[in-house]
């Protein structure tokens, strides 16, 4: 039993999840300061972003060193694998939830549309359902649960069309424009995090049966 | 579509396929083979097959028969009274434990390297010419030596000093040397039995390299105990166990598969075991 990989193999993945778990908190955060017009929580979230990275970068370094020392195979070589791509995914997603924070700063002083509010709300609520499934299944080696991300990503992405067409019907409005633009690249972002969280999903799929596949096509 | 095609041009560039078992030649093609030492099996209904120009490896645990299995190949068993051999074992379609066959012929077309040099203690030259002298292949002896020693990667060090004493050599040119000297009688198969095990890393890479570049040439076979040695250069890769039945302790074969599938996605659970440090 190789004791010494085994344990650099938990801490990574322990490492990962506590990746995750920030992530939900920079997602709440910029969910919240987008609900409350708050754009002192948006700076909070995009300083928040330098914990992300730590952790990011911490694990990107656990994994080089693991691989120039324990050279592992098999399982314990995809679940390196699969924890290289997660990170990297969590990574960006901290990143989208930036994107939203500063949004919300250049427009928190505009009364927002309540309907498209709700819907982002709603919106950015599935987006933390899927990151959570996502961590779950990876942790859990749960290839049926990383499937249904596909089912839930579709959820997201219909919202994000209905919000598109409710900006569009709100674009006349001189004092909604602006807004609604900016909106639109938060529901963007929002349904990216989702799509980010089926990639994580995929991953999981690849460490149990050491076949990578897409869930879906690009069409979807 | 040239931009579309192109990435996929280079990937497959980037990853040597095997070619696939139809257009596989067969050197080997053994069945059922159990051999025993006395009483006891050593290695129980092994078959498979070994390819043409391939470096094949076997791997598993002391005691797993992965050496019982490589002396077959070359009849070796047969100076072990106790050995029986049961099953066959076709080498280019023929019998090798047929009853006509010449085991010396079978030891000059298939030759073997041991874990430790074991050179002659004679000069670097006669240690290469030994075997053409025996087997009167004495035509342009001297072309003969060099050729083999160059194959060996051993020329440019030693073409100055023939005459020298080979146990003057450090521990990886004697090796090397051996294979030189199997390979002056115009072999088919090279067999290793653990042919690096005894260098230190230098060598031990100039091994590989040289197995690399042989395979061209010649179908290999390997027996080793590095996984990441077996990792590095086989195309094909056997992993066999310990099976225990009745208190007795014989070799089994798990798996045999492309080196890439053995060490990243291995069909049983034991080889998965093994492989990544988790057996026993």
């Amino acid at each position: 039993m190789r004791i010494s990989l085994q344990e650099e193999l938990d801490q990574l993945e322990a490492s990962l999840q506590e990746e995750g778990t920030l992530v939900l908190r920079a997602l709440r955060g910029c969910l919240n300061a987008l609900e409350r017009h708050d754009a002192e929580l948006a700076d909070e979230v995009i300083a928040f972003d330098d914990e992300v990275d730590e952790t990011y970068v911490a694990i990107e370094e656990g994994i080089q060193s693991l691989l120039a020392r324990q050279t592992p195979v098999a399982i314990d070589l995809r679940n390196v694998l699969a924890v290289l791509h997660i990170n990297l995914h969590l990574e960006r997603m901290a990143d989208y939830c930036v994107t939203v924070a500063k949004l919300t700063k250049l427009v928190h002083d505009t009364p927002p549309d309540e309907t498209l509010a709700e819907a982002l709300e709603d919106m950015g609520t599935r987006a933390e359902e899927m990151i959570q499934a996502a961590l779950d299944s990876f942790a859990n080696r749960d290839v049926e649960s990383a499937e249904s991300l596909v089912d839930m990503d579709e959820l997201i992405d219909a919202a994000n069309r209905r919000v598109v067409h409710q900006i569009l019907s709100i674009s006349a409005d001189p004092d909604l424009r602006e807004w609604g633009l900016r909106m639109l690249l938060v529901s963007r972002c929002l349904e990216r995090i989702g799509d980010h969280a089926v990639d994580i999903g995929e991953q999981t799929a690849f460490l149990v049966s050491g076949q990578f596949r897409e869930f879906t096509d690009a069409s979807h | 579509m040239t931009i579309i095609e192109s990435p996929v041009q280079v990937a497959q560039q980037q990853t040597r396929e095997l070619p696939p078992p139809e257009k596989r030649e067969i050197v080997f093609d053994v069945s059922a083979l159990t051999v025993s030492y006395g009483e006891n099996p050593a290695l129980k209904n092994v078959s498979l097959d070994v390819y043409k120009n391939f470096v094949t490896a076997f791997i598993g645990p002391s005691g797993c028969g992965k050496s019982t299995f490589i002396r077959c190949f070359n009849r070796m068993n047969d100076l072990i009274p106790s050995a029986v051999v049961e099953g066959t074992i076709l080498y280019r379609g023929n019998d090798l434990y047929g009853p006509d066959v010449d085991a010396v012929e079978v030891r000059r077309r298939i030759g073997m390297v041991f874990q430790k040099p074991n050179p002659f203690p004679k000069s670097i030259y006669d240690n290469v010419a030994f075997g053409p002298r025996v087997l009167g292949m004495t035509d342009d002896l001297d072309g003969r030596v060099e050729r083999a020693l160059h194959q060996a990667a051993l020329w440019d060090e030693v073409k100055d000093r023939l005459k020298d004493g080979a146990l003057g050599l450090s521990g990886g040119q004697q090796q090397r040397l051996c294979i030189a000297r199997c390979l002056a009688v115009e072999p088919d198969v090279l067999l290793m039995d653990e042919p690096a095990s005894a260098l230190d890393p230098i060598s031990t890479t100039r091994i590989e390299d040289l197995m690399h570049d042989l395979k061209r040439e010649y179908t290999i076979v390997i027996v080793t105990h590095n996984m990441q040695q077996a990792a590095r250069i086989a195309d094909m890769t056997a992993f066999f166990s310990v099976q225990v039945e009745d208190g007795r302790r014989s070799g089994v074969l798990v798996e045999y598969d492309a080196t890439p599938t053995i060490f990243t996605k291995p069909a049983d659970k034991r080889t998965e075991d093994y492989v990544t440090g988790r057996f026993g």
